[in-house]
């Protein structure tokens, strides 16, 4: 059986902890109820992650706007894998970057990179004027 | 976030507490402390419950600014999750990393006074 959960919050970093905190939730959730707790809790890490860098990528790529943007977090629960979609308003943007040089000492440009490290599979695609960018990790 | 400072000597012991996100790293941005050229730093991450890669690109950055200088910044007491941000962007690479505070501090002294 799928099982969807939908939550739209206000685009404002100060929101980011509040998703962040709600996939770790759902991801330990779900983990838990077929593993121990070390597993779900490695699991609810990877999730917490991927929403923190892709909720924040979201936030930081609003522009200026008269109201913040809402941004929309689903998490899909599939039988054999968990899936979180992160949908914004926001211009297009690109999945396919280049690792940051850390022998350059980079400060940014480790979002994308923490995230197809910690998830099986990162999706992008555009559909009606927003952004989708879909993060899987299998259970 | 909570930062707590505090010396051993010449090593500043910049102790942190929370979550070190976008929302809190422009504080640890402005630290005089931890962006002080001339200050080695040990920084106690035992009480840091999360960290992402605006956190990271923190400390990343306040590390560049002391680059090539006779000072530093150390990590110490890192959990599980915070050493796993490290270890899959390779930043392990750049920092100095300890398990115990002191004991960085004593390597911290002996940097210093080797002008290494």
């Amino acid at each position: 059986m799928n099982r969807t959960i939908s939550v739209a919050l206000p685009g404002e970093r100060m929101f980011t902890r509040l998703a962040t905190q709600i996939a770790a939730s759902v991801a330990a959730l779900v983990k838990g109820e077929r593993e121990n707790c070390t597993a779900a809790d490695e699991f609810a890490h990877a999730f917490e992650l991927a929403v923190s860098e892709a909720f924040t990528n979201s936030v930081t790529h609003a522009g200026q706007r008269s109201a913040p943007p809402s941004v929309t977090v689903i998490f899909l629960a599939e039988p054999k894998q968990l899936t979180v979609s992160i949908c914004d308003t926001n211009a297009p943007f690109s999945i396919d970057t280049k690792a940051p040089d850390i022998e350059s000492y980079p400060e940014n440009g480790y979002g994308l990179l923490i995230i197809r490290k910690v998830m099986d599979k990162v999706t992008y695609r555009r559909e009606s004027d927003m952004n989708i960018i879909s993060m899987s990790k299998m259970l | 976030m909570i930062i707590t400072e505090t010396s051993n000597g010449s090593i500043a012991i910049v102790a942190l507490e929370g979550t070190l996100d976008a929302l809190s790293a422009p504080e640890l941005r402005n630290n005089r402390m931890v962006i002080d050229p001339d200050k080695m730093v040990v920084i106690d991450l035992e009480k840091v419950d999360f960290i992402d890669s605006s956190g990271l690109g923190a400390l990343v950055g306040a590390l560049r600014q002391k680059h090539h200088k006779t000072c530093g910044i150390i990590l110490t007491c890192m959990n599980g999750h915070v050493r796993k941000v490290f270890e899959i962007t390779n930043a392990q690479k750049l920092f100095h990393i300890f398990d115990d505070t002191m004991a960085a501090v004593e390597y911290a002294a002996n940097q210093q006074g080797t002008g290494k």
